[in-house]
């Protein structure tokens, strides 16, 4: 797979990592390479911390060998090793009375004398890695009274002032809000693009993951369930079964986790398309109820959606009119349903069949909710008016909230 | 970046002016109170009797013996003895990163006593030079780095700021149980000599004994402040201090031999010191506004000379000519201390 010709960072082989003869990890081969960021996923306990903590040293290998820029990680001096590779804990430190200048100034500890004194180069990189970490403005104030986010920040500028090639780092989003997760991702994305440093990470998500990593380590079971770019690797089926995932599926499409319902509370048809579906599927299955949805061309944002649900799905392919037979099997299933929700798609040649497939939902008397912009006035009605005009998200969620309160104290109603 | 740079030029500056001033002032304060503790005493003195025995020829007068064999030994004593004592207990809380203990706290003073003990109390020296300050210096050492050992072991099982309190503690409750199991096996005349060494007293150094704590200390002081900077980064715990270059297993041996080092050579001349280790090192914290070791180390020695010599002088004086026990002062002193500390959150557990 390789396709650089420098020498890998770091590599392991035959590694086995863990505690006292109780191996967490074992039989470990990857190349790390240069300039790479490489995201360790797995579940909690899984030995993401023990194989960073292995690769930083703090742990001996029980078995195998670690490399760093070829040379043995058992042979380096500490100081050599300091140059080379920084690290980004987990753990909570607050020592007292640090601005937070002095406290990244302590990351220059490889670089200055015996005493530790700062000369010109040390302040101004310290003065930069607060700057590549956005928080030049933090300077002076007291370190342990930042943020979590501001102090996540300043502990990678403090790794930063070490003027590492390799930055290992645990959990680094962990605590953090959205907008300081979002921000120390992307720095550290940039750190990799810009600086060329080798970023190894263990994350919690999955989605943000696959949008940063150049490859992603799946690690569970004690060893390494996969390993490569996160396009190959991050299969539905893998991330599923790296967290054991039942009721959720990953969609590397869309980049992201779709939760689903668990589908007892009766059985919703949507018409869709467009996209227009997207935000009805999901806020269904939060609420628990079946989907089932068509006719939607297969390359469709709603058709990716509505199947990372789970949703029973009529599709055609893309730029295909929607046929008779498409239409035959969505009107099959419609009838199995309960109510049909129509997104209010706009309607052009390719899908107007769908319209019909509405039609038909009024000749059987089901219950319709539109999110139609004037309703379904151009359709004929049954002699029931069962459509059920909604402005918007919140007045469709009103409007199945008080149709399932019905439904559920007169079950027979609806179908007498 | 520019912007950002002439912002952080007048840091470093501003972050040295503070610590001179304060070592300044520690510095008179402290030889102020060193004449303060020479100059009074339980038989006055005039200031020109004194200045006339400290620059004259020596005599073989009272006075002449009073002053330079009772009170200048005794002075320097009680700088010497704050100024280990709060260097050790600055090691101590850097390297369990927890600013409540101290020497006394972690029970290393009750292993030391407790081997000065059995020197002092039982026969099993006699065979050896009777008494010297060596054998109970290294008796004391030797109580200390096991006692040490002791809270390390355990405190490695366990995790957490509180356990080890309760640690120190309990060691020092299973010593003080050992020690006075011996005292009640003691002869008579063994023991009001021990009883009173147990209180904690600056008073009866000899020049030998000042001798050795300037040397063996002053040693152990230099490589301490030469160790700063590893120390700097032990601040942030030992995974990132690995990290940064600090060869870890040795600089562990390294800073808990000191602290015992010192906590025990002190023990053994001047008894049990409470809380003046572990009072000081915030003292001297507040006071620099730094946790930088290397104003620090220097800094806590001033201010430990500075509150030992002021607790000295007020057991002296305060109900002269009955002495106080030392460690009744410093514990008025250093309990209300770390009780502010913890109301203030200034210290979490």
């Amino acid at each position: 797979m390789s396709t650089s010709t420098t020498p890998p960072v770091i590599s392991a082989r035959a590694l086995s990592v863990g505690y006292k003869n109780k191996p967490v990890l074992r039989g470990l081969d990857f190349d790390f390479e240069a300039g790479h960021f490489i995201s360790l996923l797995g579940p909690n306990g899984a030995g993401k911390t023990t194989l960073l903590r292995t690769l930083s040293r703090h742990l001996s290998p029980l078995a195998g060998e670690i490399r760093v820029q070829g040379r043995p990680l058992a042979s380096l001096r500490a100081i050599d090793l300091a140059r080379i590779m920084a690290v980004v804990l987990t753990d909570k430190i607050a020592p007292p009375l640090f601005t937070v200048f002095e406290f990244v100034a302590l990351g220059r500890y490889p670089h200055t004398d015996y005493l530790g004194r700062m000369g010109e180069i040390d302040r101004s990189s310290v003065v930069k890695s607060l700057a590549a970490v956005h928080a030049a403005d933090l300077a002076h104030r007291p370190f342990a009274d930042l943020s979590d986010g501001e102090r996540q920040k300043v502990l990678v500028a403090r790794a930063l002032a070490q003027e590492p090639q390799i930055l290992l780092l645990d959990e680094p989003t962990i605590h953090l809000d959205l907008k300081h997760r979002v921000e120390v991702m992307a720095i550290l994305r940039d750190l990799c693009r810009s600086k060329g440093i080798t970023v190894v990470a263990s994350l919690h998500d999955v989605d943000v993951a696959a949008k940063v990593s150049d490859r992603v380590a799946l690690i569970k079971d004690g060893g390494l369930l996969d390993w490569g770019p996160p396009e190959m690797v991050l299969t539905p089926e893998a991330v599923a079964g790296l967290y054991d995932f039942d009721k959720a599926e990953f969609n590397r499409h869309l980049g992201g986790i779709e939760l689903r319902g668990d589908g007892d509370q009766g059985r919703a048809f949507v018409v869709a398309g467009m996209g227009s579906g997207t935000l009805v599927y999901r806020m269904l299955a939060k609420k628990g109820f079946a989907i089932a949805t068509g006719v939607v061309h297969t390359n469709d944002l709603d058709c990716y959606v509505a199947q990372s649900l789970g949703a029973d799905c009529t599709s055609v392919p893309p730029m295909e009119k929607l046929n008779g037979s498409a239409l035959v099997r969505a009107t099959d299933r419609m009838t199995e349903c309960d109510f049909v929700i129509d997104c209010g798609f706009a309607v052009g040649p390719m899908n107007q069949a769908n319209m019909e497939l509405l039609q038909s939902a009024l000749t059987q008397g089901k219950t319709v909710f539109t999110l139609r912009e004037g309703g379904l006035q151009s359709l004929t009605e049954s002699d029931h008016n069962r459509s059920i005009r909604c402005d918007d998200a919140i007045g469709l969620l009103d409007a199945l909230d008080s149709y399932s309160a019905r439904n559920a104290l007169h079950p027979k109603a609806l179908e007498a | 970046m520019t912007v950002s740079e002439l912002a952080l030029t007048p840091a470093p500056s501003m972050t040295w002016r503070r610590p001179q001033v304060v070592f300044g002032l520690l510095t008179v304060l402290t030889l102020l109170m060193m004449v303060l503790n020479v100059g009074i005493g339980s038989i006055p003195f005039s200031p020109l009797e004194i200045w006339q025995v400290l620059t004259g020829p020596a005599e073989n007068t009272t006075i002449s013996s009073i002053i330079w064999n009772l009170r200048i030994p005794r002075a320097i004593a009680a700088v010497l003895g704050g100024a280990y004592l709060a260097a050790s207990g600055l090691l101590l809380q850097i390297y369990f990163r927890n600013p409540i203990v101290g020497p006394y706290i972690l029970g290393i003073s009750s292993g030391a006593t407790l081997m000065v003990s059995f020197v002092m109390l039982t026969s099993i020296t006699v065979g050896w030079t009777l008494f010297t300050p060596f054998i109970s210096t290294l008796a004391a050492f030797a109580g200390a780095y096991g006692v040490m050992l002791i809270v390390l072991a355990i405190a490695s099982r366990v995790k957490g700021g509180v356990t080890l309190l309760i640690v120190g503690l309990m060691m020092g409750y299973l010593c003080g149980g050992v020690t006075a199991i011996l005292t009640a096996l003691a002869e008579k005349e063994k023991i009001k000599g021990f009883v009173l060494w147990q209180l904690g007293s600056f008073s009866g150094f000899k020049w030998d004994e000042i001798g050795i704590l300037l040397v063996l200390g002053g040693a152990v002081l230099i490589l301490l402040f030469v160790q700063s900077k590893p120390l700097n980064a032990f601040l942030l715990g030992e995974e990132y201090a690995a990290s940064m270059g600090v060869n870890i297993r040795r600089f562990r041996l390294l800073i808990l031999l000191c602290a015992c080092a010192l906590a025990g050579m002190i023990t053994s001349m001047a008894g049990p010191v409470a809380f003046i280790g572990m009072a000081v090192p915030h003292m001297a914290r507040l006071s620099f506004g730094t946790s930088d070791n290397r104003i620090l180390i220097p800094g806590a020695c001033l201010m430990g000379g500075l509150v030992a010599s002021v607790c000295d002088l007020i057991a002296r004086t305060a109900l002269s000519p009955v002495e106080l026990p030392l460690s009744a002062i410093t514990a008025f002193f250093g309990a209300p201390i770390v009780i502010t500390l913890l109301l203030k959150r200034r210290v979490k557990l």
